[in-house]
């Protein structure tokens, strides 16, 4: 397998496998949860309010197991999930790693440390060579908006998309939206002016987030740089009625009675490809700092997918501010992992597990 | 039953009774018989007579007004000419050979092609014309095969290539399509210098700083999708400036070496605005359009499936529709545009700015398409989807069936003008590329029976190409036979339907 590298910490060895079982879900033709009805996770443009509403019910029940002394259920016991990252990332692969522990399946990382095809192998052949070592689901995260499309239509088992070039971070989103629930007064989404603030071109966590925020109802504002709004202002305008988006360079305005702002990661790139003049020009211009943030409402949320430049996009006295919710997504990314993996691949209550078919 | 003719056997009789026949040298279209015998148009008989040189029927000049119910099924015309396919040899004989292309031609209702030089290595010498050429006879094919030249030495973009040396060899013009001429300079060079050679410069329109990375058409479906996007100002900045450098070269050079631009696949409406205003103001600048640009859209990169003349009304702005998103064989340079963009290109082709529909038949192979839609190559495999989508867009009322006909056929050779004469010359001097309709004449036609259907499929495509957005879509308009120079190139079973006699 060149390029792919399994890692240390793969479990390899595992229970027998049940065939019947693993024929059942590989083809999605059994409902493993109620009222689900996706097979793989690849983008959250498909998913409805009530599927919305499902996995944040989901994540509430693993979130309530999170917090026993042994956060441990055995729902996915016998099922093989592969972690297939091409693009490093920490938060997000453990995230996923101790989520899947915790429903007791075997896990596999595979770290495949650039683009498949620069290092001969395709990813149709990789997704292929990981179908025959056993994997159930596949966690993918690429550089190439779309791939997870492409190894849904090879692999027999469900592909969950960790993240794929800008296009889409469902899990992200979800966690987001989990987290402004826990956090907004009253648990409410709709109606609650959320700005997603920075670079917003390259940005899948920006793009989940309008589906999924839009689709709860909420009044999205994006707020960034021409450059790096590019294209979203003919998305503002072909959003369906019912929809709330707006899109804006003024940072004041975009605060202005905001409930919770979402600032973005800022890649140095952005400078070497002539989109912007400095970071320094950008932190003074569309920083999140307690001086900026002053516009919003007095108990506006600050988040953050991470990983975070202090003193760039996000001033280090917000980062760990009281009102920061930067941690709780980390904590509730686990949950909402939980849940995802679950509702895709697990059938039966989630207490019990392993004799699946 | 009869055998089906095999390519490259002469015709011996064939009798086409009750059909339409569109003969765009004399603009004349109706409905009528034919019989070929021995290779030749022995005898043509229009069912109604002739009144001030043109068809008449229900009153009509031009056919306009018969509805496509009204005319007989099989249709025969002139046989096709595209004046721009990727043939693949030498280099990728994997993706495609010159035979394969050629018979994929044949099998698209279409006699002539010029084949583009971005070849491994590029067509850049006399030599490598000339073995593109004794590759074509080699083949067997009695599809004609006419090469282009690269511009530059090796299409790097640098110097340029043997252009004088090429053109006595034959080359019907010159291109580095896969890539535009960037250096404004360098393509002024080489557009002053083809004028001398009496040979056109077929350009790509880009702006590579405004398309590095490219993958989909800026716009709605590239921002949802997070594709990077390909901006139609990349191609209408090309043009411009394409444009007035034709201008500047026109005054430039003596009267004897006028140089001729050709802009190939333009894509954007605000490109066929560009040509109609330079046309108005008498540059010698033609283009062409591809069917794809005509029939698609970038909708179908998210799983869209709607022509856009169906799209135009409600295009795509967001979730599923009915096929999966990011399909690498929508992956093609220029990018699918909106459905207004491609009915634009329609309005060109009507009033006439658009002189040539051609394929832009780039065949790839599964290894290079089946990978992430950025990584995927450019190109879709389109020389024998052209004809159906084309009368599809004809049935939908985007354009008269006549007009439809010659931008596959008399537009395309005026678009090669005297290069076409040139290059033809070197086989049948007498011989005319597009001959028409014409009793006497050696028959080059094709019949088409535009009431059955075929299915677009790795089986029924001849070309090695499987990369087509339309594989697994049922398409109206079946070529029953290819003649060319009273040879058949394509031929399809049963024999009797073509009416043709048993040896």
């Amino acid at each position: 397998m060149t390029g792919l590298e399994i890692g240390a910490a793969a479990t390899v060895a595992r229970a027998e496998r049940d065939g019947a079982a693993r024929g059942d879900t590989a083809r999605g033709e059994t409902a493993p949860a109620d009222g689900w009805r996706h097979r793989h996770l690849l983008d959250v443009d498909v998913l409805s309010a009530s599927d919305i509403d499902l996995a944040m019910r989901t994540a509430d029940e693993m979130k309530e197991i999170l917090g026993r002394p042994i956060p441990k259920v055995p729902t996915l016991r016998g099922t093989q999930v592969t972690i297939l990252f091409y693009e490093a990332s920490t938060r997000t692969r453990v995230s996923f790693e101790v989520a899947a522990k915790n429903l007791s399946a075997d896990v596999v990382n595979i770290a495949a440390s650039s683009s498949s095809v620069t290092k001969g192998e395709s990813l149709v052949d990789t997704i292929r060579t990981i179908e025959a070592l056993g994997a159930d689901i596949i966690v993918m995260r690429h550089g190439r908006s779309g791939a997870p499309y492409l190894a849904s239509q090879v692999f027999s088992g469900h592909v969950l998309n960790g993240g794929d070039g800008w296009h889409a971070h469902p899990t992200q989103a979800l966690l987001d939206l989990f987290t402004l629930r826990e956090r907004l007064p009253g648990g409410r989404v709709a109606g609650r002016k959320i700005v997603i603030l920075g670079d917003i071109l390259h940005s899948r966590v920006a793009r989940s987030n309008i589906w999924t925020l839009t689709t709860m109802g909420a009044d999205v504002w994006l707020c960034g740089p021409a450059t790096l709004l590019r294209g979203f202002e003919r998305w503002a305008e072909a959003m369906p009625a019912g929809r709330r988006l707006t899109v804006t360079t003024d940072l004041r305005a975009a605060l202005r009675g905001a409930h919770a702002v979402m600032a973005l990661r800022l890649q140095q790139e952005r400078m070497a490809g002539g989109l912007l003049p400095s970071l320094r020009e950008y932190s003074l211009r569309y920083g999140l700092t307690a001086e900026t943030l002053r516009w919003a409402r007095a108990d506006a949320l600050v988040m953050h997918p991470g990983p975070m430049n202090e003193g760039v996009e996000i001033g280090p006295e917000i980062a760990d501010f009281e009102r920061s919710v930067v941690t709780d997504q980390v904590a509730n990314g686990v949950a909402i992992r939980m849940a995802l993996l679950y509702l895709i691949a697990g059938s039966g209550p989630i207490e019990e597990g392993g004799n699946r078919g | 039953m009869a055998d089906t003719p095999r390519p490259g056997e002469r015709v011996e009789l064939l009798e086409i009774e009750d059909a339409w026949l569109v003969d765009p040298g004399s603009g004349r279209e109706g409905q009528g018989s034919l019989r070929v015998e021995d290779g030749r148009i022995v005898a043509l008989e229009w069912a109604e007579p002739e009144a001030g040189g043109r068809a008449v029927r229900r009153g009509s000049a031009t056919g306009r007004d018969v509805a496509a119910a009204d005319r007989p099924a099989v249709l025969v015309t002139p046989a096709l000419v595209d004046i721009h396919v990727h043939l693949r040899q030498p280099g990728r004989e994997d993706a495609e050979t010159v035979a394969t292309g050629l018979a994929a031609a044949a099998h698209g209702g279409f006699g002539t092609v010029c084949a583009m030089a971005n070849t491994t290595p590029a067509i850049d010498s006399g030599g490598l014309v000339e073995d593109e050429l004794a590759t074509a006879r080699a083949s067997g094919s009695v599809v004609r095969l006419l090469p282009y030249g690269a511009v530059t030495a090796g299409r790097r973009g640098e110097t340029l290539a043997q252009m004088g040396e090429m053109a006595d060899a034959g080359a019907a013009g010159f291109s580095d399509d896969g890539s535009p001429v960037a250096d404004a300079s360098l393509f002024r060079n080489a557009l002053a210098y083809a004028g001398a050679l009496g040979r056109m410069l077929v350009e790509h329109p880009e702006e590579p700083s405004l398309t590095k990375g490219a993958e989909a058409n800026e716009g709605l479906v590239a921002t949802i999708l997070g594709l990077k996007g390909w901006p139609a100002a990349g191609e209408e900045s090309a043009v411009a400036r394409d444009l007035a450098i034709l201008a500047e070269v026109v005054g430039a050079n003596p009267a004897s070496a006028a140089p001729h631009l050709h802009l190939t696949h333009l894509s954007t409406a605000g490109s066929v605005e560009l040509v109609r205003r330079a046309k108005a103001a008498g540059l010698p600048v033609t283009c062409d359009v591809t069917p794809h640009h005509l029939a698609l859209h970038e909708g179908w990169v998210a799983g869209d499936r709607r022509f856009a003349w169906e799209a135009a009304a409600s295009p795509w702005t967001g979730g599923r529709t009915d096929a999966a998103p990011y399909d690498q064989s929508t992956r093609v340079n220029p990018p699918l545009r909106t459905p207004a963009d491609a009915l634009a290109l329609w309005r060109g082709l009507a009033d006439g700015t658009v002189d040539a529909i051609a394929t832009d038949h780039a065949p790839h192979t599964q290894v290079d398409k089946l990978v992430e839609y950025g990584d995927a190559a450019n190109g879709i495999s389109g020389i024998e989807t052209a004809l159906s989508i084309v009368l599809a867009g004809v049935e939908a009322g985007l354009l008269p069936l006549a007009d439809a006909i010659r931008a596959l056929t008399t537009g395309p050779v005026r678009v090669l003008g005297s290069a076409a004469t040139a290059a033809a010359g070197r086989r049948r001097a007498h011989e005319p590329l597009v001959p028409g309709l014409v009793e006497g004449a050696l028959a080059s036609l094709v019949v088409v029976d535009t009431a059955d259907t075929w299915d677009v499929a790795p089986a029924t495509l001849r070309s090695k190409g499987k990369n087509s957005p339309l594989l697994g879509r049922r398409l109206g308009g079946r070529v029953l036979a290819t003649v060319v120079e009273g040879r058949f190139a394509y031929a399809d079973a049963p024999e009797e339907a073509l009416a043709a006699a048993p040896r």
